[in-house]
């Protein structure tokens, strides 16, 4: 024990050998830096699809590799390692490098690491306990291994890009690589609970992690109506859109909780893209509840909308009437009106809504500023958890590409100033064809 | 062999009391299936959750809600009324021998119960207690009520999804299925329970997570929140496929049989990629003018990106089985999908190969069925759905009686004074 009072993180003297690129990977090694592990990221100018092509670099600003601000939110709190790692003299290092640290995580496809001479066997022989967690799109075992994914890719195979839309129109999908975000979330597990596994039994272990299979164990309800019930997805009325009950169906559950009604979006004022709420009444006391703060006008006490059946049943209407008063307030209006009457309801957020205008993200302090040697200061996505002794925090922006080259070749694995000028005359730690950037020649003086 | 026990998950001696339903009770799996003894408290009758549709042979009842079966499994299940002295006095004494509390009460409540964080760890120093709660436990929205709809209206998630135009013009924001607001907000308290109890193997101090779902949600919309922080961009919604600032050419093609194709092709088409569409279209021989060498041009391949795209590709997809455009793409390093239903998995030989669907057994029922199994494959200590969802109240006797050491006279008299 090192005495509770002395850690400041919670993966405190914990290294990470990041080989993780574009998102999915990153936004798992993302989190475990926030929570105090050092995040070494190995990567090459011509490899690293995070970086480039970016559509999120500022107008003002030339594109290169180091000026996309998706990157930047998805790599805060790690350290930049430039290493041609298909060099012999890049696995010598690389290989020093795992010897010293606790895990070892990636996203490639799923023979990339061992073609390296980097197999999770060769790793155990470096460092017997490493915690080895590979996080390709169908995973290390299985017929259809080398198939590759991105998210919408891992979302469609899976189940969940079916999930999303209105009955008799193509799928809507997911308008996102939500599986790059979840596939992130579902790689830091992994790497913490074979951390934890580690601490405890002294065992380190290969994860097989796979991001389309990931997506499946999120239609776990669609999937046992199907192999309790024989009741597929592919019927009249499914996906209801954002309702709970497609009118004129069978009333069948849709997978998102009770079947009532209202639950829907409805357009507020003054009918903008993003100008919508919405409504969803668990039981006939909230739809009274609703009916007050509608003012009660005669068509809501109408006996057929005062139970749950008849408000199935008259779906239609009764979302039409609603909307005809939500669109006489404004969206945050009508969710302080609802909310303040025990009525449940919440504004339709776009990015600029949640930055600006949500009031709780506020006080959560979602959105904190960095200072990012290329981009300048920019506000930076937090944990949407407090851990009271070990909070995660954002310790650093995203790393400049190869920004701790000399730190970590130098400082951490003993190399000198020479092996470190020679790495990058011969091509192991830039590739010599391409101009430096102005901190790496201050590193060679 | 066959007699081998299996061997213990990686959070096997761990001992989690989950006090939640529809909010927290996917985080509560992920860790039974994990390997630890999850404890479900529920009130007496059993939780609301469990009237959750759908039900076994659309027979409405409390143990038949395939809902609660699914995300209860691994879970062993105690009744207990935290509103009685005696239910607060017998949730001590667990927590007393717990690792992790898991609740999603309103905040303020379990203060107001006298088992809040303060009061918990003073019996227990190495208790890890999570809230996780729809906003957390401050700020101005603490109060309010949501559902999973809500969250992914607030979260950003709606206002990223919808169709093109052409599909349904000025079409509302859609909320993805499945209950996924839950799932995000679970996804993150694992993490943080996880990254707490790697801290307190070392540490040996527990301590008090306040976990938001609203948050979580705020923060899986990819690369919305950087588009407008960087470039004040907001987003369109398009069918099937990103977000995007300007308009994006379609991924989602209708194939032969009516189900779709997801084929991601914009941003692509340099001329290698262009070689080797062609060698896949001309596979069923539809390549068209595909192989003609003016292709090997980027400014002439920019200028027919519609032709590529609407009319070789899409007529491609459109003469084959989803299922068959989707293999011959991955065969070639295509990195396509076909949309499947949920359903259409359960004869994917890969995720056989990969031992992915489990039998789970329901004794009281006499039969088993296929559950979907684990996310990944851990080789040393194995990441396992290890039993159904428990009844109500079915581990009473072993948890108040064999291990806390109540007799079954007391447990008569708690049962009959709703305690339990």
């Amino acid at each position: 024990m090192t005495g509770a009072a002395s850690r400041r993180s919670a993966l405190e003297k914990v290294r990470v050998v990041d080989f993780s690129w574009v998102r999915a990977g990153p936004w798992a090694t993302r989190w475990l830096g926030a929570l105090g592990a050092e995040v070494i990221k190995i990567e090459w100018p011509e490899s690293e699809r995070g970086r480039l092509p970016s559509t999120t670099t500022p107008q003002q600003l030339e594109v290169n590799l180091n000026t996309s601000g998706n990157f930047n939110d998805t790599n805060v709190n790690k350290k930049s390692l430039s290493l041609n790692v298909r060099s012999a003299k890049g696995l010598e290092v690389v290989k020093r490098l795992i010897g010293i640290s606790d895990i070892v995580i990636e996203n490639f496809s799923s023979r990339v690491l061992r073609n390296w001479g980097l197999g999770y066997e060769e790793l155990c022989r470096i460092k017997p306990d490493i915690v080895y967690v590979s996080m390709s799109g169908y995973g290390h075992t299985g017929r259809n291994h080398h198939y590759t994914t991105f998210g919408p890719v891992a979302q469609a195979v899976s189940g969940l890009t079916l999930l999303s839309g209105l009955p008799d129109k193509p799928p809507a999908g997911w308008g996102w690589s939500y599986m790059d975000d979840t596939g992130g979330m579902y790689g830091a597990m992994c790497a913490l609970t074979g951390l934890y596994h580690r601490n405890t039994t002294g065992r380190g272990q290969h994860i097989d992690l796979s991001q389309m299979v990931a997506s499946i164990p999120l239609n776990g309800p669609a999937l046992l109506d199907f192999t309790a019930n024989g009741r597929g997805s592919r019927r009249k009325g499914f996906p209801p859109g954002n309702r709970a009950h497609w009118p004129g169906t069978p009333l069948i559950s849709a997978y998102r909780g009770p079947t009532v009604a209202p639950h829907n979006a409805y357009r507020t004022d003054p009918g903008g893209y993003n100008d919508w709420c919405v409504i969803v009444c668990h039981n006939d006391e909230e739809w009274q509840r609703l009916v007050e703060v509608m003012g009660a006008p005669s068509w809501a006490t109408s006996e057929k909308f005062a139970a749950l059946a008849g408000r199935l049943q008259h779906q239609e209407e009764l979302d039409r009437h609603i909307e005809s008063w939500s669109m006489t307030l404004e969206k945050y209006q009508l969710t302080e009106h609802c909310q303040a009457a025990g009525v449940r309801a919440l504004p339709v957020q776009s990015a600029e809504d949640r930055v600006e205008h949500d009031p709780q993200l506020r006080h959560r302090k979602m959105y904190l500023p960095m200072e990012h040697p290329a981009l300048g200061q920019h506000l930076v996505q937090n944990a949407p958890f407090e851990l009271s002794r070990t909070p995660a925090r954002n310790n650093s922006s995203s790393p400049l590409i190869g920004q701790h080259t000399q730190e970590l070749v130098e400082g951490l694995l003993g190399y000198s100033r020479e092996e470190l000028r020679a790495g990058f005359a011969d091509g192991t730690f830039w590739p010599t064809s391409r101009p430096r950037f102005p901190y790496m020649e201050e590193m060679l003086r | 062999m066959t007699d081998a026990q299996p061997s213990p998950g990686p959070l096997s001696g761990l001992r989690v009391l989950e006090l939640s339903d529809e909010k927290g009770q996917f985080c509560g799996k992920l860790l039974g299936d994990l390997g630890a003894d999850v404890v479900k408290i529920e009130p007496p009758g059993g939780e609301p959750s469990r009237h959750v549709g759908p039900f076994l042979d659309d027979v409405p009842h409390t143990e038949r809600s395939l809902s609660f079966w699914y995300y209860n499994t691994s879970k062993r299940g105690i009744t207990l009324n935290l509103q009685t002295a005696d239910g607060r006095r017998l949730f001590k004494r667990l927590a007393a021998t717990a690792d992790v509390v898991l609740e999603s009460f309103v905040p303020g409540f379990m203060a107001s119960l006298g088992l809040d964080y303060r009061s918990l760890c003073q019996q227990n120093s190495g208790l890890i207690v999570c809230a996780l709660t729809p906003f957390g436990q401050t700020g101005p929205w603490r109060d309010y009520l949501s559902s999973d709809l809500l969250h992914m209206a607030a979260g950003g998630e709606m206002a990223s999804c919808g169709y093109d135009d052409v599909d349904l013009a000025n079409g509302p924001p859609i909320a993805p299925g499945g209950g996924n607001a839950w799932h995000m907000g679970c996804h993150y308290a694992c993490i943080a329970i996880m990254a707490a109890l790697v801290d307190r193997t070392l540490s040996g101090q527990g301590q008090y997570i306040d976990a938001s779902i609203h948050e979580a949600c705020a923060l899986t919309t990819e690369s919305a929140i950087a588009n407008y922080v960087y470039r004040g961009e907001v987003l369109r919604r398009q069918t099937g496929r990103h977000h995007a600032a300007n308009s994006t050419p379609r991924t989602q093609f209708r194939a032969k049989d009516g189900k779709y194709v997801c084929a991601l092709l914009g941003g692509r088409l340099n001329p290698r990629f262009v070689r080797n569409l062609a060698d896949l279209l001309d596979t069923y021989g539809m390549a068209g003018d595909l192989r003609d060498p003016k292709y090997q041009d980027p400014a002439v391949i920019a200028e027919n990106t519609s032709h590529i795209i609407d009319e070789l590709v899409a007529n491609f997809i459109s003469s084959l089985p989803a299922e068959e455009a989707y293999h011959a793409a991955q065969q070639r390093g295509f990195t396509w999908g076909v949309v499947r239903a949920p359903e259409d998995l359960l004869d994917d030989p890969h995720l056989h190969d990969r031992s992915f669907w489990k039998q789970v057994e329901h004794p009281e029922l006499g039969r088993s069925f296929t559950y979907p199994g684990e996310a990944a494959i851990f080789g040393d200590s194995p990441w396992r759905l290890s039993r159904r969802a428990p009844l109500i109240g079915e581990h009473n006797i072993e948890i108040f009686c064999d291990e806390l050491g109540l007799s079954r006279g007391e447990l008569a008299v708690l049962a009959e004074s709703h305690v339990i």
